[in-house]
């Protein structure tokens, strides 16, 4: 992925830099908001990460003249105000998703992947498929190998959100404000539960399992021979 | 042939003085503040001069006294006119009386009589019959070759006794006031009578004087009451700069007087000190943060440190490095979340008014959370957890904190009740006022801790050592504090009760101030934007 980071604090920079250079992915840096516009319109990136606050030109002016142009790249803004309304703020400017200081890394790129991948899948299919598992939404039907699965409209919601983002790392606070719509982070494991709760009806009286936990990052919904992928 | 001498015999209406009446008070108001201005400068006056109180006193006096003055006029002119009209009368009687004489052709007799009244001596009258030929007699005594009128013209008017009198330069009778009727008898033939009002002109003068007097008392004491008030409000407001002063300079437990008065000096100071009481909340829970922070972050960090430390005293493998950095990284996260945690809190008691509202069912909120936790229990042996949501209100909410609230009270029930146990969720009431409601049976709280806890860091004895931050509680507070709920703790003999009670009416008031403080910042902003 071709990544343009956008954040003035050196360290943290370089710091991103390195994290996602080593998994993979070629990114360019610019230390303020004037020169990532430059950048942002002189070349074509998968996704953009933006800081909030930035000098010359602040973020949220940065994505708005980007919207303003035309340009549709996936931007993840970083921001240490965390605020829910804040999160509203930073979206209404053009912003995909919002994402508080201090982050997880894994976080910060499961995240990026799912933008990216919301945006090169461009028009979204009525029915979801995953290996032999299809989710159809208009008729609220999901089976897998053409047995009917029965799902409580959460639990099919969970699953509509994990086939979207197949292939990707979807952290548990992914889940809990794109599902629930919950900005804070509960201490009792709920979306462990949640998430068994979905693989005892799509996975156990299956041969291949598709729902995977990622140590120390989330889930991921694949059909993989091999289970555990690091980060 | 009329003269007209005296303007003021001109009647007035109000039309015509409306206009540079207007004019002359706007004027003065001018002319009387810059000169105010200029006076005070030199007696030191001038923050007097600039109360409020002042200048409405001012404008009151310059207005009382206008009044007293048209008022007064009004009665000065209307006297004025009666007696003018009245001594018109015996005038207009007299002429008639005379010229009558004259019309019927015994011009003698008319002579006779002039010379007669004339030469009365107590009699404040003057007559004159003159031709315009400046010829001193009458041609023909019979008045047969006198062409006769059959109308008079004639027309009064107010002069001196030198203006139809020939008296010598140094007769002190020349400037007597006169009201004088002149009447064309035929052409060139003119009769003058003038009768003396001395008498009533000094009456006049004397209620003139008056009028003047009334109209300058009434503006002096005016003033003087005005400058009275005004000091009575420099004192109040002297005092309430001298407290602020004291505030300002750190003393934040000053407080503004209050008189029993109750007047909007009163409403004033009571609505300032509510405020510095607030102020004093917000720096102690502050001042209450900065501990904590100290305290209670400390204790993590230093755990992170000496791990660290303590991995690098020896060489060890990478597997090692790599489970000591894990571990490290969860400290800090820990660290992370709790530091976040109380920046929420923080800004949740401070920034009230930041918070989006939405009208929301609170029924459904409660139901969602219900699932998730539900979902725990079941996989959990020896936990049990009981629903009842019997209502689903309508409110507006923050529905986010809400859920976050109720779910720290969750999270705290199902961390503190030991297995077997039972947590429960109820929501009860109507659309006007309903009660959230998280218990369990575990150890509960004791009761002179209850205030505690809300404190932030808190933890009891018997929890120093289970996972947490100790700012669960405080959120709930916040939270419920933000929407007007009334938070209570109770025993759930055996365990503990949490209980948040909403009501719409406090809802809607809260919503009202908080919309009157949005639009006033609002207005604040557009005008500093105007300015700037």
């Amino acid at each position: 992925m071709r990544i343009l980071l956008v954040e003035d604090d050196t360290e943290a920079a370089a710091y991103l830099v390195k994290g996602l250079t080593e998994s993979g992915h070629s990114i360019e840096h610019a230390a303020d908001g004037e020169k990532g516009l430059q950048l942002a319109v002189a070349n074509a990136y998968d996704s953009m990460i933006i800081d909030r606050m930035l000098p010359k030109r602040d973020g949220l002016s940065l994505i708005e003249e980007l919207r303003r142009m035309g340009n549709m790249t996936p931007v993840l803004i970083l921001s240490a105000l965390d605020d829910v309304d804040e999160r509203v703020t930073g979206l209404k400017a053009g912003g995909d998703d919002y994402l508080t200081k201090p982050y997880q890394l894994s976080e910060l790129i499961a995240r990026l992947q799912a933008l990216t991948r919301r945006a090169q899948s461009g028009v979204q299919g009525t029915v979801l498929h995953v290996g032999d598992l299809t989710l159809d939404l208009i008729k609220h039907k999901v089976t897998r190998s053409g047995r009917n699965v029965n799902l409580q409209p959460r639990e099919f919601r969970l699953l509509e959100y994990l086939m979207q983002h197949a292939g990707q790392v979807v952290t548990r606070s992914m889940l809990l404000e794109n599902v629930w719509d919950y900005h804070f982070d509960p201490q009792t494991n709920v979306i462990d539960v949640q998430i068994s709760r979905l693989r005892s009806k799509i996975d156990k009286d299956f041969d291949t399992p598709l729902l995977h936990t990622v140590r120390g990052a989330g889930y991921k919904l694949q059909e993989v021979q091999s289970v555990v992928e690091a980060g | 042939m009329s003269r007209v001498l005296d303007p003021a015999s001109a009647s007035v209406t109000t039309d015509e003085v409306g206009a540079p009446a207007r004019g002359l008070v706007e004027w003065t108001r001018g002319a009387a503040g810059s000169a105010l201005g200029r006076v005070g400068r030199r007696f030191g006056l001038r923050r007097l001069f600039r109360t409020s109180a002042f200048r409405i006193a001012v404008i009151y006096a310059l207005l009382f006294s206008t009044l007293c003055a048209s008022t007064l006029g009004f009665i000065y002119w209307s006297t004025r006119d009666q007696i003018h009209s009245q001594i018109g009368v015996r005038l207009e009687l007299e002429t008639k009386y005379l010229t009558s004489i004259y019309e019927s052709g015994a011009v003698a007799t008319l002579l006779e009589v002039i010379q007669q009244r004339s030469q009365n001596e107590t009699a404040d009258r003057f007559y004159d019959l003159e031709r315009n030929d400046d010829a001193d007699t009458l041609a023909d005594q019979d008045g047969e070759n006198l062409p006769i009128r059959l109308k008079s013209v004639s027309s009064q008017y107010t002069g001196t006794m030198g203006d139809v009198a020939d008296l010598a330069p140094g007769d002190s009778r020349r400037f007597y006031p006169v009201r004088v009727m002149e009447t064309e008898l035929a052409s060139g033939l003119k009769l003058t009578i003038a009768y003396d009002i001395s008498d009533e002109q000094a009456l006049l003068d004397h209620t003139f004087v008056l009028v003047v007097g009334a109209t300058l008392l009434t503006l002096f004491f005016s003033l003087i009451g005005g400058i009275v008030v005004g000091l009575s409000v420099l004192r109040r407001i002297d005092s309430v700069s001298r407290t602020a002063a004291e505030i300002m300079s750190g003393d934040l437990s000053h407080r503004l007087s209050v008189t029993e008065r109750d007047d909007e000096f009163d409403e004033i100071a009571t609505e300032l000190n509510q405020m510095l009481d607030r102020i004093e909340d917000l720096m102690k829970s502050m001042q209450q943060v900065t501990n904590n922070v100290a305290h209670d972050l400390r204790s993590p960090l230093t755990r992170i440190r000496n791990r660290l430390e303590v991995t690098l005293l020896e060489e060890r493998d990478a597997e090692n490095y790599r489970e000591v950095m894990n571990e490290v990284i969860g400290d800090a996260d820990s660290l992370i979340h709790t530091f976040n945690a109380m920046l929420g809190i923080a800004r949740l008691e401070a920034g009230i008014d930041a918070v989006e509202w939405s009208d929301t069912r609170i029924g459904d909120v409660m139901g969602e959370l219900a699932e998730l936790y539900e979902a725990v229990a079941e996989e959990e042996d020896g936990l049990e957890f009981v629903v009842d949501i019997a209502a689903n209100p309508q409110y507006r909410c923050n529905p986010h904190l809400i859920a976050q609230a109720v779910t720290n009270l969750l999270d705290n029930a199902i961390k503190y009740t030991p297995r077997p146990g039972r947590v429960s969720l109820t929501l009860e009431g109507d659309e006007d006022r309903f009660l959230i409601c998280v218990a369990d049976d575990g150890p509960g709280i004791p009761e002179h801790e209850r205030e505690r806890v809300f404190k932030r860091f808190v933890r009891l004895e018997n929890e120093r050592n289970s996972p947490g931050n100790g700012l669960g509680l405080s959120l709930v507070k916040a939270v419920a504090r933000l929407h007007e709920a009334q938070l209570a703790l109770e025993d759930a003999e055996p365990g503990l009760r949490v209980m948040m009670r909403f009501s719409k009416r406090r809802a809607v008031e809260r919503d009202r101030r908080r919309q009157s403080r949005l639009d006033a910042r609002a207005v604040a902003r557009t005008d500093r934007e105007a300015k700037a």
